[in-house]
């Protein structure tokens, strides 16, 4: 799905990274949200970041695609300056796709409507292509059947997971998942980490927000902890839960654990 | 749609668990419609009767100035007559003494009933009874006065012979105004509801400017203004009901932008970020994701500001409307010109009664629907 680059598991900004945070400030009115973030993402990296509620990890996601405008610094995706104001967001956010905590599906639309709606409005697909591809990703995902049904007819875990599928029907090249199990009861958490593990393996590049310490060591090809608006530690999951090195990590790490 | 259909789908029946009745609330119940039985139905006998029997002018309805060559004469002296019957009288005495019977029980034992039905009863006897006891007192009071002026000027039918289709033709007219200044409105409002949105201040501020002027100026004004304004200003020479339905319309626009913009800021906020997210521009995710789902929302409170409307549409009797342009009121303020019976204006409130009232009902309905939160569902799908 996804050419095959290989697996970076270092944090140095290469210069064939797809996404470069650099110098990420974020001030909600007089709320210092983040704290001048570097972070960056090769092709083929899973990377979740993690820390506890309040600590700017979402608002960090959320710049990646400029649903958030950083207040100062620079947010680089595939070498192209997306904080610059010249830049069409909409082009580059057709390669970024999101999943929200909420599902954020269109209630007034079938679940195949909510996935071929923008193939055909943003990507000017015909509408006899647009429906194989909804259907193949629905398929994948593991809900063919219900490509008829209304959100509000779905599970929580039917409707995460047809929001998955109509972020991958744009064939995204990279994929941000913003806490996406927070909502779920937890008999449904399962199906909805076991689409976003298959993804991973596929090779996708993924930027995760997650509570899920299981998902994060398994799946992560590196780790992002965050606190209070700052990276305070960065690596490679199974090392971080080996040996942290903050205390703040540790004690992170003792609450969730 | 299915949801709709699941929950109507319910053959169990919940068990009743009021509890059994009792011969003191039972009694108080009765009282309670006995009361607006004898009130209402001795006022409607008596009525009743004087209006099917031939019946000549008392002199009692001469010296309440009803003279006999007026046309209608006897059947405005029957109104008068019927309201003094003996049957009349007694009905309100009797039935306001059973109403303070019900009230006065009820009151004072309604607290000590044990169980749900009986509470129920006892309350809703002294409900009646008071309400028995109010009609009665107005009618009494009401005929204590001069009801032969009231009923010569506003109850004597005799004159709207032959007005039939000018009002049939009146109501067409108002609901043609109200139609056109409503769909008019609607597609104004949209857009001004949109732009009010705008993150950009340059864009924000005319729309309103627009809109509080057309809601802070009374509606009369706009209307005989803007004729003016469409003929000296623009060089347009319209009919005034043609103006006046795009003078509704500029006004409905105004309350129509604030509705849509109450409708399109009452959705979630994700909606527009998953929208924009699959690289949607503002105006493609206004269109597929949030205008249809703030339309839906919307659809009560618009229906509501159309009832509000088809009444105000009788302000076109400021303007010089051609006779075929007469609207409800225009038509009822005409024939009572001709005829110096006001009558035509009891029939004019009848008429728009007809008009509204099913409205009212639908209106009810539509948001009885979208408080059961199946609208999302429902709407898309039927």
């Amino acid at each position: 799905m996804v050419e095959t680059a290989p697996r970076s598991t270092g944090s140095t900004a290469g210069s064939d990274a797809l996404v470069r945070l650099e110098g990420i400030h974020k001030w909600f009115g007089n709320l210092h949200v983040l704290k001048g973030v570097d972070v960056t993402l090769q092709q083929r990296d899973v990377l979740v970041v993690i820390g506890p509620s309040g600590s700017g990890k979402s608002t960090l996601l959320r710049c990646v695609n400029m649903l958030e405008t950083p207040t100062s610094g620079k947010v680089w995706f595939d070498g192209q300056d997306v904080t610059d104001v010249r830049t069409d967001l909409n082009e580059v956010r057709t390669h970024i796709g999101m999943v929200f905590q909420a599902y954020n599906l269109f209630p007034h639309m079938t679940a195949l409507r909510n996935i071929t709606v923008a193939l055909e409005r943003v990507l000017k697909l015909p509408s006899a292509e647009a429906e194989d591809r909804a259907r193949d990703q629905l398929a994948r995902v593991g809900i063919n059947e219900k490509a008829n049904a209304y959100p509000g007819q779905l599970s929580g875990g039917q409707q995460q997971r047809v929001a998955i599928a109509r972020a991958l029907a744009m064939r995204p090249r990279l994929m941000l998942f913003d806490e996406v199990t927070s909502a779920l009861d937890p008999e449904l958490v399962g199906e909805v980490l076991e689409v976003m593990i298959r993804l991973a393996g596929d090779g996708m590049t993924m930027m995760v927000v997650t509570h899920e310490m299981g998902f994060a060591r398994e799946v992560g090809t590196r780790m992002v902890f965050m606190d209070d608006g700052q990276v305070v530690e960065e690596g490679v999951p199974s090392e971080m839960y080996r040996n942290p090195t903050s205390e703040r990590l540790r004690q992170f790490f003792a609450k969730v654990l | 749609m299915a949801v709709t259909e699941a929950s109507r789908v319910d053959a169990e029946v919940a068990p009743d668990v009021r509890g059994p009745t009792a011969p003191l609330p039972a009694t108080i119940f009765g009282l309670g419609i006995a009361a607006l039985v004898i009130v209402i139905g001795g006022v409607l006998i008596s009525q009743l009767n004087y209006a099917l029997s031939d019946r000549e002018l008392t002199q009692a309805c001469i010296d309440a100035s009803i003279a006999p060559e007026d046309n209608g004469a006897i059947g405005v002296c029957n109104i008068i007559e019927a309201l003094a019957d003996p049957v009349t009288s007694w009905s309100l005495y009797i039935g306001s003494l059973l109403g303070i019977a019900a009230l006065v029980l009820g009151l004072a034992f309604y607290k000590r009933m044990d169980s749900e039905r009986r509470r129920d009863q006892a309350i809703t006897g002294a409900v009646f009874g008071s309400q028995a006891v109010i009609i009665a007192v107005a009618l009494l009071w009401f005929r204590s006065a001069t009801p032969g002026l009231f009923a010569k000027h506003f109850l004597n039918f005799a004159d709207l012979e032959g007005y039939g289709g000018a009002f049939v033709r009146g109501a067409r007219n108002t609901l043609i105004l109200a139609l056109g200044g409503e769909i008019g409105g609607v597609i104004i409002g949209l857009v001004l509801g949109i732009l009010v949105l705008s993150k950009r201040r340059a864009v924000r501020a005319p729309a309103r400017l627009y809109i509080n002027f057309f809601r802070g100026t009374p509606l009369i004004w706009q209307l005989v203004t803007g004729y003016f304004v469409l003929l000296f200003g623009f060089g347009i020479r319209l009919s005034a009901f043609v103006a006046a339905i795009i003078v509704f319309s500029l006004n409905t626009g105004a309350y129509s932008a604030e509705v849509f913009r109450a409708g399109i800021q009452s959705i979630e906020r994700g909606q527009m970020e998953a929208a924009r997210s699959l690289g949607m521009s503002y105006f493609q995710a206004m269109r597929f994701a949030i205008v249809p789902q703030a339309v839906r929302r919307v659809i009560p409170p618009l229906m509501n500001e159309f009832v509000v409307l088809i009444k105000d549409t009788a302000l076109v009797i400021a303007l010089g409307l051609s006779a075929g342009d007469y609207d409800i009121f225009t038509t009822a303020r005409e024939g009572q010109a001709a005829t110096f019976n006001a009558t035509f204006f009891t029939v004019a409130a009848i008429a728009y009664l007809v008009v509204t009232l099913p409205l009212i009902r639908l209106v009810n309905a539509a948001e009885k629907r979208l408080r059961s939160g199946l609208v999302g569902i429902a709407g898309a799908g039927g």
